[in-house]
């Protein structure tokens, strides 16, 4: 059962030595730091919301924020990359934000779901561009895992929006605060 | 299988590590120094019609003699560099001892002036040796237990060795080291010596087997940067034989940290499970 695991590795090894370092490292880096965000994020909302209505659909999203995560995870130690060092700070901020949007009721939880998604989904396909311009055979297997990421919160967006998001009080100063900070908690996790 | 980051050993891999240690000083008037050494060059050396700066098609020895292959500045550096550390022990990390090394490769004495007068590209192609020399140590010893060959060591153990192993490469040079470490802790060499150093104990701890991915990845590197920082001023101050001191004050030291670690966790367990019995208390008051 080893021999199949460390096949892919030595695979992923043999193509480490033409990456490019510096992008690499970025681009996980800040992919894992946005996955645990938004794992705290959902879990902040089922504090609140568990029990209600939407319990199981934030359920769902969060287990396949869960998933994501794990494969981050993988990929950081394969490439030897260092995790963000506000990864204890986005543990807070992610919980008070999921928590805090749920507060305001079903409607502000799944507000929250969409503005992050959307900022999440723009981000992804920022890398891809990167990726592909830089080379997309070299890049093959990171390029499907984030063209699939991609996808699922892109889905995630889209359930928000069914879930009456929009309907929310000030749900366009929300969104647009929300997504500053997604802004913000990129540029610094890219970076440190 | 761990999979190494660092790219097959050739001969320009050091020469690129130079380069990137070098790459801090290119703010430094190395250009100016350099070419006031080589607008005059000494008379009993044939005259070389290439700049200092950049890479040339061929280099003239003093035997008039072309190297066989094209060689970029930066491996003649590499070679000029190693071959100078043999007389370090005696010339300390100078420029004196650069102008020795120069002069077995049979070129001029003045090839010491493509460098620093305090010796800072001498000292950090040293440490960049000695990192890789570990690097290749821990990685052949890993495939040893991938085959079955030997033991996978528990994790104090493996530190305390691959810290052992590195530090012992410090013996044949250790009573000019203390120079060196001053010349490291200047402000323009400090993002080189401590690139270098990160480096070094992310490859230590990669080669122990750390996956960590959260907040344990610096924890874990501080506190190693932290043991092999003061094992090395522990040796420079032994006159124990065989350094047995210091390996002893490395032992305990690392012991300390094991030890921290298990109170760490212990802590956390304590901690996640009176929050849990927090919550079911509420959930069961608030029904």
């Amino acid at each position: 059962p080893g021999a199949g695991a460390s096949l892919r590795l030595c695979s992923m090894r043999v193509a480490q030595e033409g990456i490019n370092k510096p992008v690499i490292d970025r681009i996980i880096r800040v992919d894992h730091a946005g996955e645990y965000g938004a794992n705290r994020i959902y879990a902040g909302q089922m504090a609140v919301l568990g029990r209600s209505s939407v319990g199981p659909v934030i359920q769902q999203m969060w287990n396949q924020e869960k998933d994501h995560l794990k494969k981050f995870n993988e990929l950081m130690v394969i490439y030897r990359v260092r995790p963000t060092v506000l990864l204890p700070f986005w543990n807070i901020a992610g919980f008070v934000l999921g928590a805090g949007s749920a507060l305001l009721g079903k409607k502000g939880a799944m507000a929250c779901t969409v503005a992050v998604e959307e900022s999440i989904s723009e981000h992804y396909n920022n890398q891809i561009r990167t990726l592909i311009e830089e080379d997309p055979e070299k890049y093959k297997e990171l390029l499907q895992v984030i063209k699939q990421f991609r996808d699922d919160e892109q889905e995630h967006h889209d359930i928000g929006l069914e879930h009456d998001a929009e309907a929310t009080p000030a749900y366009s100063v929300l969104k647009t605060a929300i997504q500053l900070g997604c802004k913000t908690a990129i540029f610094l996790s890219e970076r440190i | 299988v761990r999979c190494q980051q660092y790219p097959p050993l050739r001969a320009l891999q050091a020469s690129a590590v130079l380069r990137r240690a070098s790459d801090e000083h290119k703010k430094e008037p190395l250009t100016s120094s350099s070419q006031q050494h080589f607008d005059s060059p000494p008379a009993d050396h044939q005259p070389e019609p290439q700049e200092p700066q950049g890479p040339h098609p061929s280099y003239t020895g003093q035997g008039g003699q072309e190297s066989e292959d094209y060689e970029s500045e930066e491996q003649l550096q590499h070679r000029i560099l190693t071959a100078a550390l043999e007389f370090v022990p005696q010339h300390g990390w100078t420029a004196e001892a650069i102008a020795e090394g120069a002069k077995t490769l049979g070129l001029s004495v003045a090839a010491a002036g493509m460098f620093q007068r305090d010796g800072s590209e001498l000292i950090l192609h040293f440490v960049s040796e000695c990192n890789t020399k570990l690097s290749k140590l821990l990685e052949k010893e890993q495939k040893l237990v991938q085959l079955g060959e030997a033991e996978k060591k528990p994790i104090d153990e493996f530190l305390r060795d691959a810290v052992e192993a590195r530090l012992r490469m410090l013996i044949p040079y250790i009573e000019k080291w203390p120079q060196a470490l001053s010349v490291l802790l200047l402000p323009r060499n400090i993002p080189s010596s401590l690139s270098l150093l990160t480096s070094m104990i992310d490859d230590i701890w990669h080669y122990a087997g750390d996956q960590s991915t959260d907040f344990n990845w610096y924890t874990r590197r501080a506190v190693l940067t932290g043991i092999y920082n003061t094992t090395e001023l522990v040796m420079m101050q032994d006159s124990s034989p065989g350094f047995e001191d210091t390996w002893r004050f490395l032992e305990n030291r690392v012991a300390d940290a094991m030890a921290m670690s298990n109170t760490a966790s212990q802590v956390q367990s304590t901690g996640e499970a009176v929050v849990q019995g927090l919550m079911g208390a509420a959930v069961t008051v608030s029904n």
